[in-house]
């Protein structure tokens, strides 16, 4: 098996009816003035020019699944029922990362000293929502890979620290896709920093 | 065959492509994992069967199985140094299968690596792998070459222009775009057609991903600016999970029958990918064979693109900005950026002329002392990503447009060509190569025409040079050429009236550097907003200007309004309405000062509000009582507003960013009159956790609403907060945490302030706290920041 793919430059649109959701923002009752609109959008706008969005994937053969314990191949296993119930009957998994870079973090930590968390709770929101999307755009991708394989990938993901698939395996899921080649580094509780990153698992059927 | 041949097919009916061959291939028991290309040559007998059972079903081209066949992909399977072997042989293999009589196209598929400037494989290595990938299969007897299912523009233009340096051969290139309507990589398929039709594809289309349905959308949206035949080769339908198995459920009939859709949009070449059959072509051949088609509606097309967005030059729409800042010329500060191979600043200059209005950025890295070559690749690498402006190549020197066009993934502009016989010689074939257009500047070696008349003779002159090369009046703009009217008065009068000729008799698009008639004059901006305003009347179509100009900028969207070039003056109006707008509508009777404060804190109005305070204090105002009555009740009502819903966080933070602006001014004030904090609270996140931003809205409200916060920040071990409370004495300890991991570790602190004899109230949240944990460890729980502080106040009650 080769070692994680690394995209070193993703390219995705803001999702951003995603982040006023994150910020509390409700269709139904949510009252913006323009003014507070056109915060918003400069705050989100200034987020996206401070983020540079990488991200790693690597496929993993399973070689046993027993609702307990799933091995690969690769000689890597993870110990979760609720993760071998996620993936049970595919045949390969895929682990994925992505990072929205120390840049946006900087600025975070920057807007909040200067009392400015308006700012930094719009640029936070910014982040989170853009490096999640940033794995549905790896996911999107590996479908376009598989796809004439005949295959697909599910379309949920799971993380470490979900139900019983304990945080520790962040640091094996961390080391496969070498996120360090993208700056990312782990702490030992397990934590990436740059505080914008992020790990998963899909299975691929089919 | 040559390309006659195969355009003589596409004019006269729609041409049929075959279906799906990977998917095919599963069926006939390709196992998983395996490298198929390989496996197609060791079981050749079952691929023959597939081509030959779409050449027999009516298709009339016939793709190789090479979709994988580059050295990229063969890699993974140990077989990089097969490529030529592998892709002759498989094309052989088609034309055994087929026979004599159905088109073989070659069949090149992505690398699976993105290709700079949007990932890491150098551009000339995409290049050269493809070229020798295409070598083979033109030498295997292939009749075409079909690029397909491409996510990524620039890989598209690699492979393509791979293809064209080797052979005029008849070229499709083939995208695939998700939901959204765009590429993985961001295209729509518009500026895509605009890119690969100008580089030379001889057809642009579409494949995989989506149903015929969705694909139709697409070839409509296309058709009117396609000057090239347009394909689709859609999916079965969606793919979809059945339990763990990928199926595709658009029967035959059901495809062919969708495909009517297609049709009707103008496609004239259809096919099937994954998920179709035989049988699915054979329908769809039946159907199509009683259908005229579409011819490609437009012979040329005067528009640019960048991987993400396009620009039509189009009469009667508002006049462009070519943004003109990046441009070392009189500036030091980026002369010193590039000598010192930066780009900072070219970057920022991108992002706020793109804010400023610009709708192009004119691109000069002409600097003494820098490689302007590796500069230009640099900075081009740099604003395919940063900026989705389409770019303006803007050199003298041939080898820097040259590398500028070569590695832009989109449609580019050159900043121009004069009638200079050497630099016609040399740029009008490579941007023939590139599809470039071209700023036509009318000037011949050492010599500016003076007048009008003279400037038009040299402009038919050059525009009968690029006929000879295929270019039309769509393909580039003259320059008016611009002269100071400080050292030749009638210099203005000459530019307008080679406009005018421009625009009335000639039927060409112009465009003109403003700024020049002001050199050496006083009051610029209003020479050069005149100037603009009576060109844009003479038919001007483009400007090269720089959009912070605010002068300039107000008087083209007036012209444009007035010209008629902005629809029902929409984008004058909206500009202007949000400029000049009124205060919002007071209800009833003025507003008293003290109501100003308590607006401006629920707007959230920090520029207002220590101004207001200062007018109620002067007006004798008690602080206290300015406290008590108008600014706690004003932020009291914010959170109310939060809890409802009604406002979002952001408003929460503003407002309450304008109270603590206010607390700052006033708090020295209060102390004289013995104001008292409402308690005091350690806030802190706790070890492990690096997550801090909850803790710090927390923070932000519970000054507001009086209490005395000291932050120990984040990660803090129990240790260091117990000792903290131990100093301290504060009457609530708040910890916070994000993940379930190292939320435990609040107990933890819990724990060990209680054995230090320690009996404060514990306020927690975050994430994944709640209130049954909160219970559990003996803490008082808060969903957010509002709640914590109306939590905090019942506690200290108490």
């Amino acid at each position: 098996m080769d070692g994680a793919t690394l995209l070193k430059k993703i390219i995705i649109s803001t999702p951003t009816a995603k982040i006023y959701r994150r910020l509390g923002f409700k269709k139904a009752t949510s009252q913006l003035t323009p003014k507070t609109k056109n915060e918003t959008e400069a705050h989100i706008e200034a987020a996206v020019s401070l983020i540079s969005l990488r991200g790693s994937f690597l496929r993993l053969k399973t070689s046993d699944n027993d609702g307990q314990l799933i091995k690969f191949f690769s000689g890597v296993n993870f110990s979760s029922k609720k993760l071998s119930r996620f993936l049970r009957g595919c045949p390969e998994a895929v682990l994925l990362g992505a990072t929205a870079g120390s840049e946006i973090m900087e600025a975070i930590k920057e807007k909040t000293a200067q009392g400015d968390l308006q700012a930094a709770v719009v640029y936070d929101a910014t982040a989170s929502e853009i490096a999640d999307a940033a794995l549905d755009w790896i996911m999107d991708y590996i479908n376009q890979l598989i796809r004439r394989e005949g295959k697909t990938l599910l379309p949920r993901r799971f993380s470490a620290g979900y139900a019983d698939f304990d945080l520790s395996n962040q640091k094996t899921i961390y080391e496969l896709l070498n996120l360090d080649k993208l700056g990312v580094r782990i702490t030992e509780a397990y934590m990436l920093l740059p505080e914008k990153s992020v790990t998963a698992i899909s299975g691929i059927c089919g | 065959m040559n390309k006659e041949k195969i355009t003589n097919l596409w004019k006269k009916k729609i041409v049929i492509l075959d279906g799906a061959t990977g998917t095919e291939l599963q069926k006939k028991s390709m196992p998983a994992g395996v490298c198929p290309e390989l496996w197609c040559l060791e079981n050749p007998k079952i691929l023959e069967s597939i081509h030959a059972s779409y050449a027999q079903a009516g298709a009339q081209i016939v793709y190789t199985c090479t979709f994988g066949a580059n050295r990229f992909k063969l890699k993974q399977y140990g077989s990089q140094d097969k490529v030529e072997a592998i892709n002759k042989n498989l094309a052989r293999l088609a034309r055994k299968a087929c026979g004599p009589n159905t088109l073989i196209a070659g069949d090149i598929g992505p690398s699976g690596l993105f290709v700079e400037p949007f990932g890491d494989l150098p551009f000339e290595e995409a290049i050269e792998a493809f070229k020798e990938q295409a070598r083979a299969l033109i030498a295997g007897g292939c009749d075409l070459i079909v690029i397909e299912t491409m996510i990524d523009i620039q890989e598209a233009r690699a492979a393509l222009i791979a293809v064209k340096e080797l052979k005029n051969i008849f070229t499709i290139v083939s995208l695939t775009y998700e939901e959204d309507g765009r590429t993985l990589g961001g295209t729509d398929p518009l500026s895509a057609l605009i890119t690969l039709q100008s580089l030379g594809a001889d057809a642009v289309g579409c494949n995989c991903s989506t149903g015929p349905e969705k694909m139709a959308d697409i070839i409509a949206s296309l058709k009117p600016y396609a000057k090239v035949p347009l394909i689709a080769k859609p999916n079965a339908g969606i793919p979809r999970l059945e339990g763990i198995k990928t199926v595709f459920d658009m029967e035959a009939k059901e495809f062919a029958a969708a495909c009517r859709g297609l049709a009707a949009a103008g496609a004239n070449m259809l096919g099937g990918c994954c998920g179709t059959t035989s049988e699915h072509i054979r329908l769809l051949s039946g159907f199509a064979a009683k259908i005229k088609p579409k011819p490609p509606r437009v012979k040329s097309l005067a528009a640019l693109s960048s991987a993400r967005k396009f620009l039509l030059l189009e009469e009667n729409k508002p006049l462009i900005i070519v943004g003109e800042r990046i441009n070392p010329t009189g500036k030091k500060a980026l002369q010193q950026e590039l000598l010192e191979e930066k780009t900072s600043l070219i970057r920022q200059m991108a992002l706020d002329q793109e804010k400023q209005g610009a709708d192009l950025l004119d691109v000069n890295v002409g600097q003494p002392g820098i490689d302007e070559v590796k500069t230009i690749k640099k900075v081009t690498t740099l604003l395919s990503a940063v900026s989705p402006l389409p770019l303006v190549v803007d050199s003298s020197r041939v080898e820097t447009i040259e590398a500028a066009l070569r590695l832009y993934p989109g449609r580019m502009m050159i900043n121009s060509i004069s009638g200079e016989k050497e630099k016609l010689a040399r740029l009008l074939p490579l941007a023939a190569k590139y599809g470039a257009m071209f700023i036509l500047l009318p000037l011949t070696a050492g010599n500016i025409p003076q007048t009008a008349k003279k400037r038009q003779a040299v402009i038919q002159n050059i525009y009968s040079q690029s006929r000879k090369f295929g270019f039309t009046k769509d393909d580039f703009v003259v320059d008016g050429l611009v002269m100071a009217v400080a050292s030749d008065a009638q210099a203005a009068r000459e530019t307008l009236a080679t406009v005018r000729w421009c625009h009335d008799s000639f039927k060409c698009k112009t465009i003109l550097g403003v700024s020049n008639v002001s050199f050496g004059m006083p009051g610029r901006p209003w020479l050069n907003a005149t100037f603009l305003a009576m060109a844009h009347y003479c038919g001007l179509t483009m400007a090269i200007a720089n959009p912070a100009a605010a002068e300039l900028m107000n008087v083209k969207k007036a012209a444009d309004a007035l010209g008629a070039k902005d629809n029902a003056a929409k984008y004058f109006i909206r500009h202007f309405s949000a400029e000049t707008a009124p205060a919002p509508p007071q209800s009833g009777q003025p507003q008293s000062v003290a109501e100003k404060i308590a607006t401006a804190i629920k707007d959230g109005d920090t520029e207002k509000i220590t101004g207001l305070i200062k007018e109620a204090l002067s007006a004798g105002m008690d602080p206290f009582e300015l406290v008590n009555k108008t600014m706690i009740p004003a932020i009291v009502s914010v959170g109310d507003l939060y809890e409802k819903k009604i406002y979002f966080l952001p408003q929460l933070m503003a407002a309450a960013q304008t109270m603590e602006k206010g607390m700052d001014y006033i708090e020295p004030l209060l102390k004289k009159n013995a104001a008292q904090s409402k308690g005091k609270i350690i806030l802190a996140t706790v070890q492990g956790d690096v997550h801090d931003i909850g803790k710090n809205i927390v923070g932000l409200l519970m000054k507001n609403y009086g209490y005395e916060v000291v932050d120990l920040g984040k990660d803090v071990s129990a240790q260091f907060i117990v000792n903290a409370a131990l100093k301290e004495k504060p009457d609530i300890i708040g910890l916070s945490a994000l993940m379930t991991t190292t939320m435990v570790n609040m107990k933890e602190v819990i724990s060990l302030a209680r054995d230090r004899g320690i009996k404060t109230d514990f306020l927690i949240g975050g994430a994944v706290v709640t209130q049954a944990y909160a219970q559990s460890i003996g803490a008082h729980y808060a969903a957010d920041g509002v709640q914590a502080v109306k939590t905090a106040d019942k506690l200290i009650k108490k």
